[in-house]
């Protein structure tokens, strides 16, 4: 044990260098500096905006338009001039990011239910969010004052009926059934509330994958490169270790790099979504539903998750092993990176049920697959295909790890590169 | 005399080509044995099938009495092996990289002390022993590898080229190391083109040539029995 420690060190010091250092540093910092600047666009968007109004009608009517304005979080500067031109001039000037123009005779045409338009001019100075957001927010006021008219109509006319009965006499109640549970609320909320809780879980597993067995390709290549391979496996250790010690150190690097990845990207998304809170209605609704991880869930998943990356990484050490260089590793990559990456696009694009039968062949297939369908499967309590999946992972993996074990124990690990360059040069010659 | 090293036979083929066709050698202990042969004349193979590297095709090594076949994990407690192009951990200080190698043959820790410090000795790069290998000059990581592969007082020391590359004042140094560490019970299996350094190393020689050993001797013997004045004359007559 003590000669397996002593490689393992070996292994993950000369994974952590100052080039990886640096570059972790670098991204972190960059993630943190993307997700601060929008969050300042955010904050930007979401405070007091200026808007301009000239109220050629001064009506209670259009009062109460700028006081709805006021209450939706607008700033509103009552111009004094008459005439439209000179008013887009001083809102200009202003600086405010939009000009509400409410015509004369506005408040008694509407009363008379004749419709009458409020011209609204939008300054774009900018196509940041907060230059943006305006035009949704004035158009909600609208639309208030739009009931708020319809409404006040039908009670004069129509006293003893509920105007909201009469606008909309047919309503419908929405439930949601997973497995023997139901619940009354909306499936697209739920459906969405689930998949912003599971969004990094993909990406994790991608980043952790990918990072990972670049980590382990790298080792190998590097031993190669180095010319310290062959000295390395004449000295007395059981080779079967040397394959272990560089999946477990490549696996450690991995994970904490990836780890560092995801703390960045988490500042930098929660730099979009702000910390949002949800409301408590969808939380009861999903608790209702038992659409949460349970403990022991977490533990499956994490199963899953703990196999498809020692996956990668025996894949990774078997490729490494054709590697003649860093250069040529970096190229041999690519097939991990692909099978990562058709479960990750699948899985964000659609869904597993219905997909085609040679489509779901395929997926089955793909080791890394399984963690994917998996949290999915454990939220809606269907274990059995997460069970099979985590034993077909199992298989996958002893398999790989036999494979590896037998080429580091075997010429082959020296001479499948060199095969190869013969075959080539065997080409060239035909 | 106690044999080291037993070789029977041995043959190796890379697909078609016969790198190997069937060579037979002893060495006894304390002996400097060398194969000397042209590029590509099976030398480097050879060394390599017996460092555990490469399986044989066909034939029997025994180092020791162990089976190379059957129990190469116990021949590799028993040698050290020297490649002809070996590179050293570039991240690494020369003494991390003693150190790190010396914790594979060392039973504790005490012995491992005990074989950096020889280590060090052998590589006699003083405070550069300090510095990362990556600032070393070519002849600088093979003093630290021929160090490596004697601080352990190996029982068989198998060096491919130990001089390779190197500048003559290196080789010099080189040669006079092995020379003087060697007295210690270490047997050597070296190969190497250059046929003076051999005569100067070696107690035993064998002329190898497209994977046949031609002939195997002292150099005394083999330069009487040619009528050659030096090994380089005494290979051109044993291949014609």
């Amino acid at each position: 044990m003590r000669k397996f420690w002593n490689l393992l060190k070996k292994e993950t010091k000369e994974l952590i260098n100052a080039q990886l250092i640096v570059s972790l540093i670098f991204t972190f910092f960059l993630f943190y500096l993307m997700g601060t600047l929008a969050q300042g666009e955010m904050a930007k968007a979401a405070a007091p905006q200026e808007i301009a109004v000239l109220d050629l009608d001064s009506s209670e009517l259009s009062r109460g338009i700028m006081n709805g304005l006021s209450s939706a979080n607008f700033k509103v500067i009552a111009l004094t001039t008459e005439d439209r031109q000179s008013a887009i001039e001083q809102a200009r000037e202003s600086g405010a990011s939009l000009l509400l123009v409410i015509p004369r005779g506005f408040g008694k045409s509407v009363l008379e239910l004749n419709s009458m338009s409020i011209d609204t001019y939008y300054f774009i100075r900018g196509f940041s969010m907060s230059a943006t957001s305006a035009s949704g927010m004035v158009k909600a006021v609208i639309a208030t004052v739009n009931n708020y008219i319809s409404d006040t109509y039908i009670k004069e006319r129509l006293p003893g009926v509920n105007p909201e009965e009469l606008k909309n006499p047919v309503k419908n109640k929405d439930f949601v059934i997973v497995k023997d549970r139901i619940a009354e609320g909306s499936p697209a909320e739920v459906s969405g509330f689930i998949l912003s809780q599971s969004t990094f879980l993909p990406i994790i597993l991608m980043l952790i994958i990918v990072y990972s067995s670049q980590m382990v390709i790298s080792a190998v290549a590097m031993e190669k490169e180095n010319k310290t391979l062959e000295t390395l496996l004449t000295v007395p250790i059981n080779r079967n270790y040397i394959v272990v010690a560089k999946m477990f150190s490549s696996g450690i690097v991995g994970l904490v790099t990836a780890g560092i990845y995801m703390v960045g990207f988490r500042f930098y998304m929660s730099g979009f979504m702000g910390n949002v809170p949800t409301s408590g209605q969808i939380d009861t609704v999903v608790q209702k539903l038992g659409l949460a991880f349970t403990p022991q869930g977490y533990l499956v998943l994490g199963v899953s998750l703990f196999l498809a990356i020692l996956c990668g990484l025996a894949m990774a050490i078997i490729l490494g092993v054709l590697a003649k260089d860093l250069k040529s590793a970096q190229g041999l990559l690519m097939p991990i990176i692909f099978l990562a990456l058709i479960p990750y696009f699948i899985s964000l694009f659609s869904d597993f049920n219905s997909l085609s039968w040679p489509v779901k062949v395929l997926l089955w297939i793909i080791p890394f697959s399984h963690p994917f369908l998996a949290s999915q499967n454990i939220l809606l309590g269907n274990y059995p295909p997460v069970f099979y999946g985590i034993v077909y992972m199992f298989v996958v993996f002893a398999i790989l790890v036999f494979l590896a074990a037998r080429i580091f124990s075997s010429d082959q690990v020296l001479t499948m590169k060199l095969q190869l360059s013969r075959r080539s040069l065997k080409g060239i010659k035909q | 005399m106690d044999a080291v090293l037993k070789v029977e036979g041995l043959k190796k083929n890379y697909g078609n080509l016969q790198a190997l066709k069937g060579i037979s050698f002893e060495i006894q202990k304390g002996e400097i044995f060398a194969l000397i042969g042209p590029n590509g004349a099976g030398k480097s193979t050879a060394l390599r099938i017996i460092a555990t590297l490469l399986s044989p095709t066909e034939g029997k090594v025994e180092v020791l009495g162990h089976d190379l076949r059957k129990e190469p994990e116990k021949i590799r407690e028993k040698i050290s092996y020297l490649p002809e192009e070996a590179g050293a951990y570039r991240n690494q200080r020369g003494v991390e990289y003693l150190r790190f190698m010396a914790n594979f043959y060392a039973t504790e820790p005490e012995e491992t002390k005990e074989f950096v410090k020889r280590g060090a000795q052998i590589a006699d790069l003083g405070e550069r022993l300090y510095d990362k290998i990556g600032t070393y000059s070519k002849g600088m990581v093979r003093k630290l590898l021929l160090a490596r592969a004697l601080m352990g007082k190996p029982y068989l020391a198998i060096l491919d080229e130990p001089t390779s590359g190197l500048d003559v004042i290196n080789s010099l140094e080189i040669r006079q190391t092995i020379r003087e560490y060697v007295k210690e019970g270490t047997t050597v299996l070296l190969s190497s083109h250059n046929m003076l350094e051999i005569e100067f190393l070696s107690d035993r020689v064998a002329l190898i040539d497209n994977g046949v050993i031609l002939d195997s001797g002292t150099p005394k013997e083999l330069k009487e029995k040619y009528g050659a004045d030096n090994l380089e004359e005494v290979f051109r007559r044993a291949v014609i």
